[in-house]
């Protein structure tokens, strides 16, 4: 035989480049984040190099921002709309497209993907477009259907943007959503069914007593994910309403975005709002780690 | 069972209204981009472009210099326009760079958690879990000050470098289902028949996983094409901006139309659009595996 390093040896050659890759671009970003949200970091500071410690002044700071707060509850409006339309839109599709008697599913189940292959940013746009009061094509249709008489201002309405926003993130996040629930369908046995019918159990009961019950697993791993990545929301908010009208639309990502990136470039405020929001969102991470761990030993 | 008939005919129609979702928003996309902007002011009521023209895609697609007879007019054209080919070839230099460059190395990754039953090695597993949740703008904030310092804002490669941070945990999850579901068998004989570990895993594991590496690839292709986040922040000079900075750039500019800005969208989506569609089967599957099995 020849020479061979052992695995252990193979394991640490083999991670290496991403194991430097993770360290260098992921884990110590993460912690000098931390870092530079207890130090004063803006412009001046970084031109200089020199940057002073600031204590928790960037937390202080941001605890008393009330834009900050009504960030939060933005956020959590978003998050908690957004993902419970995600699931239930998902779900509803995922049971239509099941049959595979119906030859139109075969169609519908190529076309799942349409909004998850548009970018975000294109996705974002062309609901802007869509909701335009003057040219958009919704008031368009409005008027046609002559379902209203004026064209309505969509993004001018605090509560309207934010329904606007969310429904553009909504088309395109849900195809995600459809392809699990599908493949979590195909995963249940059919006897399951058959044994129900001979019991004479309706359709709404097989639904409920089987088939809820056995997506269950897959439906926890999905909101984990849409939760994490709701919060995340940057593109749509970016290209429909970049926050407004006022601060209605102010999301955890653009609250960030908006404090480190755009005048007066407070890097620090950022990081510290960039670490509570990692904070948050670090419970959900545990969770979704635990439950995925558990499911590769089985 | 034979299905009965209006229950046929009701998923039938089901369907119909699921392909509606999926598709219908894309239209004004097309109809946009097939009008002149005059035309779509004229009549606020009209659905179908009056006047279907390509001048638009012209216009784009010489980077602003075929003008034609709708832009001949036009003073100001957003800056938009004539970046876009260059953006264009830039996003396909960075989207390929990082689909290969990840695929790489979490394909080393992902076989060692697969193959090598090590604590350390699960462990990194999980790691690769929870980074996944990391959201990006935490990380965007110190790599801004980090890139600057070590001069890598404004440079392709420090997007690339970026990115593959942000989703090689993402490609290992897809992986590590793919070399798991492999029969261990066909390594066990190679390595019987004088092949080290990791000529197994070069001759015999890697061929095999072919789908799950295309998968891997084109879902990691997309995601690169689609980040906007990561080159916004670590890009402001025009020659090395990707599609989506140049996108992004069409909502601050003051004198956009509303048909070219459909153009460019519709241009920027066909390439990822295209690959959903072509390589529907490997994506689908590769989603899959990366978010239930990995």
């Amino acid at each position: 035989m020849r020479r061979e390093p052992t695995a252990g040896v193979l394991a640490v050659l083999l991670n290496l480049p991403s194991g430097l890759c993770l360290l260098l671009i992921l884990a110590w970003p993460v912690l000098y984040a931390g870092w530079l949200s207890i130090h004063e970091v803006s412009l001046r500071q970084l031109r200089t190099g020199e940057l002073p410690f600031a204590g928790l002044a960037n937390y202080a700071r941001l605890f008393a921002d009330e834009i900050f707060w009504l960030t939060l509850r933005n956020t959590v409006v978003f998050v908690g709309v957004s993902v419970a339309l995600e699931v239930v839109i998902a779900l509803a599709v995922a049971l239509v497209i099941d049959d595979d008697r119906v030859g139109l599913s075969r169609v519908t189940r190529v076309l799942l993907l349409v909004p998850w292959g548009v970018p975000p940013v294109v996705n974002g746009l062309l609901w802007a477009f869509i909701f335009n009061t003057q040219y958009g094509y919704l008031n368009r249709a409005l008027l046609v259907l002559g379902l209203v008489h004026e064209p309505v201002n969509w993004l001018g309405h605090p509560q309207l943007a934010m329904g606007a926003v969310i429904t553009a993130y909504v088309w395109r996040t849900t195809p995600f959503n459809i392809l699990l629930y599908h493949a979590g369908l195909r995963g249940i046995p059919r006897d399951f069914y058959e044994a129900a019918e001979v019991d004479g159990a309706s359709g709404w009961r097989k639904l409920w007593h089987i088939t809820l019950p056995l997506l269950r697993p897959i439906i926890a791993v999905s909101l984990i994910l849409r939760t994490t990545f709701g919060f995340m929301v940057f593109d749509e908010i970016f290209a429909i309403t970049q926050g407004g009208p006022g601060n209605a639309t102010w999301t955890a990502s653009w609250y960030t975005y908006r404090a480190a990136f755009q005048p007066p470039f407070n890097v620090g405020l950022g990081a510290a709002s960039a670490w509570v929001m990692a904070l948050i969102l670090a419970a959900a991470g545990i969770a979704y780690a635990r439950m995925v761990g558990r499911r590769l030993e089985g | 069972m034979k299905l009965s008939r209006t229950r046929r005919a009701l998923l039938t129609l089901a369907n119909v209204a699921v392909i509606a979702f999926l598709l219908l928003p894309l239209l004004p996309v097309v109809m946009g981009a097939l009008q002149s902007e005059k035309a779509l002011q004229s009549d606020l009521r009209s659905l179908l472009p009056r006047q279907p023209t390509l001048a638009n895609f012209e216009l784009i697609l010489t980077g602003g210099a075929h003008r034609g007879p709708i832009f001949d007019q036009v003073t100001y054209l957003p800056k938009s326009v004539e970046r876009f080919p260059a953006a264009f070839m830039n996003s396909v230099a960075v989207a390929t760079s990082v689909a290969l460059l990840t695929l790489l190395f979490a394909s080393f990754s992902a076989y060692t958690v697969a193959r090598l039953r090590l604590a350390w090695v699960k462990a990194l597993l999980s790691l690769s879990v929870a980074s996944r949740l990391v959201p990006l703008i935490v990380l965007m904030v110190p790599l801004y000050v980090l890139f600057r310092r070590y001069g890598l804002l404004n440079s392709l490669s420090g997007v690339v470098i970026a990115e593959i941070g942000f989703l090689l945990p993402y490609a290992v999850l897809i992986l590590v289902p793919y070399f798991a579901a492999l029969p261990a068998e066909l390594e066990d004989a190679a390595r019987i028949d004088g092949c080290t570990r990791f000529g197994a895993f070069v001759r015999i594991v890697l061929p095999l996983a072919t789908p799950g590496l295309a998968a891997c690839a084109t879902i990691m292709f997309i995601l690169s094409w689609h980040e906007l986040l990561i080159p916004l922040i670590v890009v402001s000079r025009p020659e090395v901006m990707t599609v989506p900075v140049v996108l992004a750039g069409l909502v601050s500019d003051y004198f956009v139309f509303f048909t070219l800005m459909m153009a460019i969208c519709l241009l920027g989506l066909l390439p990822t659009l295209a690959l959903v569609l072509i390589l529907q089967k490997y994506i689908v599957r590769g989603l899959v595996a990366g978010a239930l099995k990995g």
